[in-house]
């Protein structure tokens, strides 16, 4: 099974290669890419960012063309750009973006400490909330906790987050005005205590945690529910009973810890996530998290940040995947990857 | 007195229109200590809700007990308190299924499933007595190599070796009564016969009783001290072994026996087969319930419920007309 692992890794090469090509191919093709914004800009007699080359209006010569092709470098054949692209990424340099000028990893660094803390904690509370409540709904099946929590957590998963953000913003930030509006920390955040800290940024979290968690609950939630109800009615359950084991020691004895495989595999593909973040999310509360920077990175055409934030999240989602498998192998002694199975 | 007794027992289940259908209906029979009951019936006659029903194992919360007493060893079980019951499963009455595939949990070893049977009715023995136990108990049901086995996973054996497993769970604590539930159904022809052997050599070794079900009248014939041959939810006829199979009354065990592909019967002969279908639960006629099928019927079978008349080698049967009909 190690030899199916080490191949599983081997596999990230290729994969992570596809995936970067792709969208480096499509940052090529797409329009409205740097050099155009920027003749737009010159064209509009406005201010041209950093790069001061603005000849006061009118359009560029060509040398100027070719220099700034050469600048963005769109003046080699795709291939050999991406393979300099790709040889500075495996030199840990992501470039630098177009719009600040800064380092694409420094950017993102800056913005890893917000995203890892909602991501965790989305991830954390998700798997805290749902496996019990799964538990409970799938024991109490058809009971008012269960048809209740359902209704609760299908009203979340139906509305789109956004609309749940807007509604807790303008409910409990400005009607009753008993979260802040938005952002992260507060202006005086410096100056406060330790737990002056920890409560300032409690209470700026709890309404975007509440609209990235409405949507999660549901999936979880009813995977647990469903892989408990199914391992209840499972034979096996039958013989433990037969044996003289009570309902609650067959329950935890046997239905609990196989119903718990499928949710204990999900964990590794929801690494990724630690680093999602929605943008729609982050733009209502005003969170500069990952989210935000990769969708504005988008609008305004900023590709070395597209790209880092792409490296680092297509490598996040390869790893989870094989994070997941080895959960998988580890929780349930059928699977054996890479071996025929049987006897 | 007989070690387990079965009065008037009645299994009903709860359709989805909220409707209680009654599957099994007033069935009786006695079981001997250290003899062998064999229960036969086609599928679908509400065997297995019998024999679930005795230890309370029915499928909750939509079947249940609705008429009937159950009476283990001078104990009224069928009104014994959950924590009694629970003290009698795996220890005075075990159960193998149906289905080795499914029996077993798949993901505990089978050391950890034997284990844990012991565990539960003899906490007190250290956990080093546990595992010889269950190293003698798969020795005992010819597993080769039992040392390796403990430590395998279900899905590493075959058919005929899980169910070997679930005879030795079943086994641990040396029941009285074994309820083996079609045990060799899902298992091909040799292994059924391999079986079939062990249980009867353990049932000797052990001086337990049993109450084997099959749909397999061959099968019961070799097996069994006593038949009782059920049909739609009753008993059709129930009496010593050697009587039902040599004298049937009732016209639907002398079908089945008709049906059984005989030694002596010419090669490529037609097979014998019941003719129509059991009528469904929703419908039962009021009559027989073997009316629409029998050869014999007459117009009492379709008004009235045959009384279980006992004829004279103490052969119950429940059929208006097995006297005139008796070969
Ligand atoms: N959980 C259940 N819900 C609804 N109907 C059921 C349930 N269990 C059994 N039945 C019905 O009860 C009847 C008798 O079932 P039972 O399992 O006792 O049959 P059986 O004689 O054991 O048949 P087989 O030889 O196929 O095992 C069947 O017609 C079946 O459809
Ligand atoms: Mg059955």
């Amino acid at each position: 099974m190690t030899g199916y692992f080490v191949r599983r890794f081997l596999l990230i090469i290729p994969t992570f290669i596809g995936i970067t090509l792709l969208v480096f191919a499509i940052t090529r093709v797409v329009p409205g890419g740097p050099i155009e914004r920027l003749m737009t800009q010159i064209q509009l007699g406005g201010e041209t960012g950093s790069l001061e080359r603005s000849q006061g209006g009118g359009t560029l010569s060509d040398e100027q063309m070719e220099e700034l092709k050469r600048y963005y470098g769109f003046d080699k054949p795709m291939l050999s750009s991406y393979a300099i692209w790709l040889k500075k990424v495996l030199q840990f340099d992501l470039g630098l973006s177009t719009r600040y000028q800064d380092p694409v990893w420094q950017i993102i660094k800056e913005r890893f400490p917000i995203s890892i803390y909602y991501g965790l904690t989305t991830l954390i509370l998700t798997y805290a909330v749902c496996i019990p409540l799964g538990l409970a709904k799938g024991m109490y099946h058809g009971s008012a906790l269960d048809s209740w929590s359902s209704a609760v957590v299908f009203l979340g998963y139906a509305l789109p987050s956004y609309v749940i953000g807007i509604a807790l913003i303008s409910m409990f930030a400005g009607y009753w005005d008993i979260f802040p509006l938005g952002g992260f920390i507060s202006d005086n955040y410096d100056e406060l205590t330790l737990w002056g800290k920890a409560s300032d940024i409690f209470s700026h979290s709890v309404l975007p945690l509440i609209a990235y968690l409405a949507g999660s609950f549901a999936v979880t939630t009813l995977m647990m529910k469903n892989s408990l109800m199914d391992n209840l009615s499972a034979d096996y359950m039958r013989t433990a009973t037969a044996k003289g084991l009570s309902r609650s020691e067959s329950v935890r004895g046997h239905a609990l810890r196989n119903s718990l495989i499928p949710v204990a595999t999900s964990f590794g593909s929801n690494i990724s996530l630690l680093l999602g973040g929605s943008f729609l999310i982050e733009t209502i509360f005003n969170i500069d998290g990952i989210g935000l920077l990769g969708y504005e990175a988008i609008i305004e055409r900023d590709y070395p940040i597209v790209m880092g934030i792409l490296v680092i999240s297509s490598l996040l989602y390869l790893l989870g995947n094989i994070l997941s498998d080895i959960c998988v192998a580890l929780v349930d002694p059928r699977i054996r990857f890479g071996e025929r199975s049987g006897s | 007195m007989s070690l387990l007794s079965v009065q008037e027992l009645s299994v009903s289940i709860l359709s989805d229109d909220g409707a209680a259908r009654e599957l099994v209906s007033k069935v009786s029979f006695d079981i001997e200590a250290g003899k062998t009951l064999g229960l036969v019936g086609e599928s679908g006659c509400g065997k297995s809700l019998t024999a679930m029903s005795i230890l309370d194992l029915l499928p909750k919360p939509q079947a249940r007990r609705s008429h009937g007493k159950l009476i283990f060893n001078g104990e009224t079980i069928s009104t014994a308190a959950p924590s009694r019951l629970r003290q009698i499963r795996g220890k005075n009455i075990a159960v193998i299924f149906q289905d080795p595939m499914t029996a077993l949990n798949p993901v505990q070893t089978v050391a950890q499933q034997i284990i844990e049977v012991l565990n539960i009715h003899f906490p007190k023995l250290s956990r080093r007595k546990h595992r010889e136990r269950a190293l003698e108990l798969l020795h005992e049901v010819g597993i080769p190599a039992p040392e390796e086995r403990l430590a395998v996973y279900p899905h590493q054996l075959s058919g005929g070796m899980r169910q070997r497993v679930m005879i030795a769970m079943a086994l641990a604590c040396e029941p009285d009564l074994l309820i083996a539930d079609e045990p060799t159904t899902a298992l091909d022809v040799t292994i059924q016969a391999q079986i079939v052997r062990l249980l009867k050599r353990l049932q000797e070794k052990n001086g337990m009783a049993m109450l084997f079900i099959t749909h397999d009248l061959a099968l019961v014939s070799q097996l069994s001290d006593h038949i009782a041959v059920m049909y739609a939810g009753k008993i059709a006829e129930y009496g010593p072994a050697k009587d039902v199979f040599s004298k049937p009354c009732h016209p639907y065990t002398q079908s089945l026996i008709a049906a059984l592909p005989g030694i002596n019967s010419p090669a490529k002969s037609p097979l014998l087969a019941l003719e129509g279908q059991v009528p469904a639960i929703e419908n039962m006629p009021p009559g027989c319930r073997f009316a629409n099928r029998c050869r014999h019927v007459a117009n009492i079978c379709h008004t009235e419920i045959p009384q279980q008349d006992v004829n004279t080698n103490a052969t119950m049967v429940a059929c208006h007309r097995w006297k005139e009909i008796k070969q």
